[in-house]
């Protein structure tokens, strides 16, 4: 375990630094001067070299290389060239909006997606209900989460009035609570700030939500089928269990364990739909951070989401391998 | 036997063989979302290729006297009109086109890049197979629409970049696929055959390995096209895609984002198409691998 731990390491440092460097030179290399996309083209050329000095793109490019690359692994991406503070004060601001967003969309994505897949395995031989939940996954998985998004506004917020057109909540007001103990003083404020920030999460975690239980229940549908067609199910079958017993006792639970690897394609899933879903109900965090960023040329912001977004993949990749290495000791690793 | 000796030669030459009967219901169930996904991409095709004869206005025609009126308001306006008062039917039917072209030169691009260095790697191996599967790995910590974004905000938004940004975030997908049908293809009798018969690598892999891969890959391309016209929407809805006043569907939607208190159908219809547009291609490809892969038949 621990060797293979240790070898799950040495691949994923190489691979995160391989990603930071795909990200570096896309933004260096590529062509498009930072300076000419911020100031535009009636820049004196004065002016030009004196942002270029600033941002330090007159070293030699290994140079800014090995600087970013040697600040990135601390987590310091520079200051924000429009916002002038700190792009790591910015995103640790930005991330809880995005955590929480991922979370509520997993949870529904969860409790859609895996029900649906297991209905739709174990009656697959029912067309009354396997084809609708069959057409509730295509859907789910062809409708863009934005569209989705834009229905929801229109239906829930601007016909029945029921939800917040954009904004997140005071979610840094629930942290600061929480952090100062004013959450014991003021427990009525702070169930008040919770409910507003749920009030604003509900609708976007519906619309990342849906379209993730798309891909969930599809995965589990086939890992409910894979498993279903195994032995132990035929032994159990055969000394008389019940149905229900059979599914709930033996299929169920090992039908959990391929669902964990699908974490790591999910985590992958929800982070780029977070891009498209805090656009379009102009909620805080880092996907609307890195589109903002992008729009306003601001490099040092969008180097900074985006290796972000990279790290959290790569980690949580690698702690689903390991993770599925303690919960199936069958498999073995080369 | 004793019926068939009683049985005179008329009766005989009367007895049709028939073919075993498959129950409609199973029929339909097998063949119902693969002539639907191909009805929709055919739609698709035709609409995109005659989109100057099918729509009734200019994409960028400009009516004053009609603008942000709704379907059917206005009488040359069947699905209404935009901000600049264009017609939004002509719009989306026009988009049709930028959708398709990215959707299907994008994947050619990944695939034409994927295939080939897939397949060297899981027929050569060795350093060679580690150096481009490292290389795919690294890409492939990017989500597809995050590597995209990536290229698009490097490159600029236009048709070609964008082509070129989804292409090159497809290329992974393609890199592993191949490489593993390669590693299973290349233990096969008939590749040692090619070799024994004199076959250089090359030959093996061009002659051999790849249209033994090419069905899976195919099923698996038509799948990707439906991810690339998806990725395309939605990095034109960020803005980052063709720049306006080109009409692809995610400009539309994006455009229309703002009217949605006053004039949902703007989003409405753009977003219709693209969701039909990505279903054709889904449905396409799962009935084609459902179809294909003989593991999955009778399921």
């Amino acid at each position: 375990m621990v060797t293979y731990v240790l070898r799950r390491l040495l691949v994923a440092v190489p691979m995160l630094l391989g990603a930071m460097s795909i990200v570096f030179f896309a933004m260096r290399v590529l062509p498009g001067d930072p300076c000419v996309a911020m100031m535009g083209d009636q820049a004196t050329s004065e002016a030009l070299a004196d942002c270029t000095r600033n941002l330090g793109l007159n070293r030699p490019l290994v140079v800014q290389y090995a600087d970013y690359m040697w600040r990135s692994v601390q987590l310091d991406f520079g200051k924000s060239l429009r916002q002038g503070y700190p792009v790591s004060e910015y995103i640790g601001r930005m991330f809880p909006h995005t955590f929480i967003l991922v979370m509520a969309a997993a949870v529904v994505a969860a409790l859609v997606g895996i029900p649906v897949g297991i209905v739709s395995a174990l009656k697959r031989r029912n067309p009354l209900i396997d084809y609708p939940l069959r057409i509730f996954a295509l859907l789910g998985l062809s409708m863009p989460v934005f569209w989705l998004g834009i229905l929801l506004l229109i239906f829930f917020s601007l016909r029945l009035n029921l939800f917040p057109l954009i904004g997140g909540g005071d979610l840094d007001g629930v942290i600061s609570m929480i952090r100062t103990g004013e959450i014991f003083r003021y427990p009525g404020d702070f169930l008040a700030a919770v409910a507003d920030v749920l009030h604003h999460l509900a609708l976007p975690a519906l619309a990342l939500g849906f379209t993730l239980a798309a891909t969930v229940s599809r995965l589990s549908r086939s890992a409910m089928l894979e498993v279903i067609s195994q032995d132990y199910i035929r032994t159990a079958r055969a000394k008389g269990q019940i149905e229900r017993a059979v599914v709930y006792k033996h299929a169920l639970r090992n039908m959990m364990v391929p669902l964990l690897t699908i974490i790591g394609l999910f985590v992958a899933i929800a982070l780029t739909g977070t891009v498209l879903t805090e656009t379009v109900f102009t909620r805080p965090g880092l996907g609307k951070m890195l589109v903002d960023a992008i729009g306003a040329r601001d490099y040092p912001l969008a180097q900074g989401a985006i290796t972000v977004f990279t790290m959290i993949i790569i980690t949580v990749n690698l702690m689903v391998d390991m993770l599925y290495a303690a919960v199936d000791p069958r498999i073995t690793y080369k | 036997m004793a019926i068939a000796r009683e049985a005179g030669p008329r009766e005989l030459a009367g007895v049709v063989v028939q073919a075993p009967r498959r129950p409609l219901g199973r029929l339909l169930r097998r063949y119902a979302p693969i002539t639907l996904g191909i009805l929709l991409a055919v739609a698709m095709i035709v609409i995109a290729a005659a989109a100057p004869l099918l729509a009734p206005l200019s994409p960028s025609a400009q009516f004053a006297d009609a603008v942000l009126k709704g379907p059917g308001a206005v009488e040359r306006h069947a699905l209404g009109t935009d901000e600049f008062g264009r017609d939004i039917l002509s719009r989306v039917i026009w988009g049709t086109r930028i959708s398709l072209q990215v959707g299907l030169a994008s994947v050619i691009f990944g695939f034409a890049l994927g295939v080939p260095l897939g397949i060297l790697a899981g027929v050569q191996g060795g350093r060679c197979e580690t150096g481009i599967m490292r290389c795919a790995d690294m890409l492939m910590a990017f989500p597809t629409l995050l590597l995209a974004l990536i290229i698009v905000t490097a490159l600029g938004g236009s048709l070609i970049n964008e082509i070129v940004a989804i292409g090159v975030a497809l290329t992974p997908n393609f890199v592993r696929l191949s490489r593993s049908l390669a590693l299973t293809i290349r233990e096969q009798d008939y590749i040692m055959a090619a070799r024994a018969v004199g076959s250089g690598q090359l030959r093996v892999m061009a002659l051999h390995v790849f249209p033994n891969a090419l069905y899976a890959l195919v099923v698996v391309a038509t799948l990707y096209i439906a991810t690339a016209i998806r990725t395309e929407a939605s990095l034109s809805f960020l803005g980052l895609g063709i720049p306006p006043p080109t009409p692809s569907w995610g400009n539309i939607l994006s455009e229309g984002r703002q009217y949605i208190k006053c004039c949902p159908w703007i989003t409405t219809f753009s977003g219709l198409a693209i969701m039909l547009a990505v279903l054709a291609f889904n449905l396409t490809g799962d009935a084609l691998r459902d179809l294909l892969d003989p593991r999955l038949r009778g399921e």
